[in-house]
Parts: C-alpha cells; structure tokens; sequence
C-alpha cells in the first residue's frame, strides 16, 4: 500500500470525525504546549541569568595586571632590552593582546578611586563615583554605546556612564536629606525619598563637573571636567541596580592629572596599572587567558563564578521539572487516545471487514489506524505549538504588569523547543495508536458480510 | 476454476456442536454463473463464507485457481483475496467518506497499484456498469441500484478469478433487480469471470447457467441450466 494512499485514508478519517479529533487533538496539544513552554521557561531564565552575570561579572573579560614576582630566566641585558619578559605591562605587551585571536579589544585600565562628584552649577552625587583612566576610543570595543557624544582627544574631558547620571541633587537638599536620615535611621519615608532621589536621573552632557577627594590632609578637589559622553544604560540592568554603579573614563593623560592634583599615588608612565582584554567568545577565555600569561603577566577572570552560579541556580533541575510535568500531560492525553481510538475501532469494525474483504492484509490494516493516530499527534503537536505561544505571550504580559522594572525577564520560546515539543506530540499519537491498531486488524471479516 | 470437496462445516457453543454443512462436493468451470440456491438456514451464506476464505471448514477442501485455500493463513488468504476474489454484497458495503471512483479503486490501493493506473481502471468500469458521470460522486447521492452497480464495479477492478455475489438484488426492486441480473450477465460474458451468486430467490437463480440447491446443510441438486441436466446424490441425469 503506497504511503499517499495510507496517508489519505487515515486523513479522511480525521477530518470524518471531528468529536474525537478534537478531543484527542486537544489533548495532546496541551501536553506539548506544556512542554514547549516549560523548556522556554528554563532557557529563558538561563540566558537571564547568563546575562545578569555577564552584565556584573564581564564573564568575557580578562583583567591583566602586572607580575610583581620574582623573575626568571635572562641576563639583565636582555631584561632590559626585552621589556616582555619583565612582568610590567608595556606597550609592547598591550599590542601583543590586541594582535591575539579571539581578542576583540583590550585597553589600559587605571583606577583612580572613588570620589565624590558634583558639578560646577551646584548639584551633588548621592553615592560616590569610581574614576577610571583609559583608552576613551575603546570605550564601544567593550560593549558600550554612547546615547550623547563619543570620544574625543579633548584634555579635562570625561565620559559617565549611565549610573552616574543618576540621584544628582541640589547640594542642600542632599545635606537636608542626610541630615533627617542620620535623626531617624530607620524613618520609612525618609528612606523612601532618598532611595528615590538616587535614581533620579540628570542631563549631563556638556556640563562641568569636579570630584572631591578625601585626604588625610582634608578634601582636595580634581580641575573641571566637561562631560564629552554619556553611556547608554546596560540592557537587563534596573536603576536601583545601576545608581551604585558610578563610572567616569577619562584618558590616561587626564588620569595623570587627577592624580597630581587629588595627591594620588602617582604611576610608572612607561607602563600601565592593568589591562583589560575582552574575547569575542566566552568559550576562548581560557585559552586566550593562557596566551597572555605567557607574557609574565597576571590575569584574573570571573569564570569561576559560571559555575558557583550554574550550581546555585540548578536550571537543569528546573528544566527536568518542567519536562516532566509535560510529559505526565501527554501520558494522560495518551490515554484519552486510546480510549478513543479504540472506540473507533469498535464502530468502524464493518469497514475495517469490508476491507479485508476486499484484500487488505494485517499490517495495512494496522498502519492505517497507526498513521491516524500519528496525524491526530501532529494536529496536537502543531496546535500545541500555537498554544505555547499564547501562553507565553500571556505571560510575559503578566511580567509587565506586575513588575515595575523594564527589563524584567521575558519569555521567549528557542526554535529548537518546537521540534522537540512536536516530536513528543507525535510520538504519543503513533505510541497511543498502536493498541488500538492491533486491535482494529484482529477484526473478523466476517463481520462485514453478517447481516443483521 | 473452483473446486469444493467433500465440505463439512460445524458450529460449537461449547456445548452441543450444530452442522451446518455435510459432506458438499461441486465444481465451476472457468467462465460460469452459478447459483446458490437456498432458503434461510440451508447454509448457502456459510458455504459463500468458507469459498471465500473467511471462515475454516471443519473438514474438506476449497480449490480456487489450483490453490488450496483451505491450507492458507490470514495473510496468505488476504493476499489470495486481493488478486482472486471479488464481492458484491446484498447491502453494497461502500465507504461512504470515498467518492465512487475512490470506491471502485479501493481492492487496487490494497495493491499499491499507482493512482493514474487505478484511476483509468475504474473510469472504465463505471463505464462499463452505465454510471461514468458518477465517478466523482459520493455514495450516498446514489440510488441503490446505482450503489449497486459501484460494487459490482469494484469487484471486476483488480480482474479476479471468481465473484461471489451476496443476495446481489436483495435490497432491490423488481425493475432494478433486473438490471443489476442483466449486468452480470452481461460481464459474465463479456469478461469471461466466473459468478457465484447466493440468493434465495428462485426467479434469479433460474437466469444462471447452473443452480446448486442446498437444504438443511445438505447439496441436494446440481442443475445444469444449458444442458438440462439434474445431478442428485452426486450424478448427472438428462431431463
């Protein structure tokens, strides 16, 4: 029996007798969607997570230091010719990273400290704000986008992320603030309006700004600064998260200067403090990592924190949970199969006669009803596909809705869940089919020719 | 062509066993119509039944086409079904979601003979039977002579050795009756297949070639139409 004419027979079926097609078919379409729903749910908080780490952690950055060991090897002409063989950062070493595969960019990075920031028309940052010198034109190389400016060679010039641009408020306001905080600590409303106003964000493009510096000695302040840039605020990041996270880059001829004028401890000019090294793969941070150690350098990744992460989180678990409950779906909807299958067999036991009468074997009489009862799993599987995407489309609606923050977590269904979620549609139709199946094949002819 | 011999069939309960048929012996030439004749309980449906190959006899021997079909398994009889043996049925047994042609092809789906081929055949048998125009009609816009007629269509498709033709006018009026016996007249000569038609009715038994009468389980005359010949207890006498 050719598969087209297997395949038409069984459709006609299908498309005969709507009630149980409908049952069935809803049946398994709730098991799939089920389960094509529960595996986006663990993927998308997997990737949340993923991101929520990388977003802290730079998972695809390398922070390299100078080797402050004893050195080995060389004579000290050579040493001294031979600057990557010392353990300091040079030049020289920074271009070798640069020239590394696997490496999208990598710059010089000198903290200076954190500082309190205000600016010349008189407004105050509520938290404190860690100055950073670096390569300005790398900034983009390390994922970030400027909404206002870009870089520029420009001396006194400082670029803020979008951290820094939040909770600037009028010096007074700010010590009135302080002040009710520091008379009752544990005031509701006053934690409420300080918590506020430290999200509250500010347009700082252009304008002047200063740092103030603690010092043994009293407060010394940093020369002016013009704001030549403002980053664009990290995606997965809420305000509350980012009003800690204060940023100013500024060159490393600037930085030079702060330091003299904040009588900060001023550096090598020939070498750098560290480097950072971003790979354009998180899978080839290991290897690139190696690489630079064998410059005689130090580097540092947050990579061992994937793991402690992976393990507190235990998505796998999730994801197993989710698959199961799916499946117990589709073994209940596999019952209502056979159930109705078998049903049919019973009432279509004249046909199925009739059909061995006219020569149809065992085996053609099996498939028939076992192809049927795969298409009634494929009509599942195809309506659980649609479900799914309604449920998560709901979903993610009552996120939104019950979640302040922007970028709350969001569903999403992976393309590769949709196969899986049809395959298990399918094979609990073709599964179902074949009590039902034998059944329908052990038929008596006879029955087709007995007349009541 | 076929060839029944020494054919006993019984029924058990678990109780008590009921024969149904004792010791029948007869035979069809190639070409032949032949009547089962019999009232209700003469075991006429039982004999078509067991020539058929859907039911085992209790003892004796079914030839069809040299084959002992007696000896077959399900599926080797399924098979012999497939290529040797056509049916009409008293209440025509069409599917009715399958147009009239899909009807007529259906024996050749079992075949897997290819669409375009079965499709031609059973065009040509519509023809054949007086409903060409049907073709793409379903069953149930038709009459019963015209559902009839499909039956008989889809019995002659795959070109079997023999027809067994069930009560065939049974469920029919006297003019359609009529018809239906004419077309296989007709067939039987045109095609050169054998027919063997159950009924209970005297009036078409008497337009076969040849009428075996059978009684309470028991043979009881074998009457060559064209030859005017009756045979009682196993031989022939002129009339």
């Amino acid at each position: 029996m050719r598969i087209s004419d297997v395949t038409r027979l069984s459709w006609d079926q299908v498309k005969r007798r709507k009630v149980v097609t409908g049952l069935c078919a809803a049946g398994i379409s709730i098991g799939c969607a089920a389960i094509i729903v529960a595996m986006s749910i663990g993927e998308s908080a997997q990737l949340y997570i993923e991101k929520q780490m990388n977003s802290y952690l730079n998972m695809d950055e390398i922070t390299v230091t100078a080797n402050s060991g004893p050195q080995t090897g060389g004579t000290a002409s050579e040493a001294a010719t031979d600057s990557t063989m010392q353990g300091k950062l040079t030049e020289q070493k920074l271009n070798i990273m640069k020239q590394m595969q696997h490496v999208a960019a990598a710059s010089p990075y000198q903290q200076l400290n954190y500082m309190e920031m205000f600016t010349l028309d008189g407004m105050s940052s509520q938290y404190q704000t860690e100055v950073i010198g670096t390569d300005l034109e790398m900034l983009t190389a390390f994922g970030n986008i400027f909404i206002q400016g870009g870089p520029s060679n420009m001396e006194d010039a400082i670029v803020l992320n979008y951290g820094a641009t939040l909770g600037l408020i009028e010096e007074e306001t700010k010590a009135k603030l302080q002040e009710q905080l520091n008379a009752d600590p544990y005031n509701e409303a006053v934690i409420q309006q300080y918590e506020n106003t430290g999200k509250m964000p500010s347009v700082m493009y252009q304008k002047q700004i200063q740092f103030r510096y603690e010092t043994e000695g009293g407060p010394v302040f940093s020369r002016p600064l013009r704001v030549i840039g403002v980053l664009k605020k990290p995606s997965g990041s809420s305000d509350v998260q980012l009003m800690y996270n204060k940023k100013g880059y500024v060159s490393l001829q600037t930085a030079a200067r702060l330091k003299k004028d904040l009588k900060l401890a001023e550096d090598d000019q020939e070498t750098y403090q560290s480097i950072i090294v971003k790979v354009d793969n998180q899978s080839k941070l290991e290897k690139v990592e190696k690489q630079i150690q064998k410059l005689s350098v130090t580097t540092q990744t947050n990579l061992y924190q994937k793991e402690r992460l992976a393990n507190e989180f235990k998505i796998i678990i999730i994801k197993a949970a989710a698959l199961g409950i799916g499946v117990f779906i589709l073994i209940i909807a596999s019952i209502s199969i056979v159930v109705a299958m078998t049903m049919s067999t019973y009432q279509r036991r004249r046909q199925i006669g009739i059909m061995k009468v006219l020569g149809a074997n065992l085996g053609q009489i099996r498939n028939m009803f076992i192809v049927e009862a795969a298409l009634l799993g494929l009509l599942g599987g195809l309506l659980g596909v649609l479900f799914s995407y309604w449920i998560v489309w709901g979903i993610n609606g009552l996120i939104h809705q019950l979640s302040d923050e922007q970028d709350a977590v969001i569903i999403f269904i992976p393309l590769m869940t949709i196969p899986i979620g049809m395959a298990f549609a399918l094979a609990t139709g073709i599964l179902s089919g074949i009590y039902p199946a034998i059944s329908a094949s052990r038929t008596d002819a006879l029955t087709a020719i007995k007349r009541d | 062509m076929l060839r029944v011999e020494q054919l006993s069939h019984s029924f058990t309960n678990g109780i008590e066993t009921t024969a149904v048929l004792h010791q029948i012996s007869f035979q069809v030439q190639k070409g032949e119509m032949i009547a089962l004749l019999g009232s209700s309980g003469s075991g006429k449906s039982t004999l078509l039944n067991l020539m058929a190959g859907l039911m085992k006899p209790t003892e004796g021997d079914i030839f069809i086409a040299g084959q002992n079909i007696v000896k077959m398994n399900e599926n080797q009889l399924a098979e012999f079904r497939r290529s040797h043996i056509g049916f009409i049925f008293q209440a025509y047994e069409l599917i009715a979601n399958l147009t009239v042609r899909e009807n007529v092809e259906l024996p050749l789906v079992f075949q897997s003979v290819h669409p375009a081929a079965r499709k031609k055949k059973a065009l040509a048998l519509l023809e054949q039977v007086g409903i060409p125009e049907k073709a793409e009609m379903f069953t149930s816009q038709l009459s019963g002579g015209q559902q009839q007629r499909v039956s008989i269509a889809r019995s002659l498709i795959t070109e079997p050795s023999v027809i067994f033709a069930d009560e065939p006018t049974g469920n029919l009026d006297t003019k359609t009756e009529e018809e239906i016996i004419m077309i296989l007249q007709q067939l039987n000569k045109t095609m050169d297949t054998t027919f063997i038609v159950v009924t209970h009715e005297q009036e078409v038994a008497a337009r076969t070639e040849k009428i075996v009468t059978l009684r309470d389980g028991y043979l009881v005359t074998e009457q060559d139409q064209k030859r005017k010949q009756t045979h009682a207890g196993g031989l022939f006498h002129e009339n």
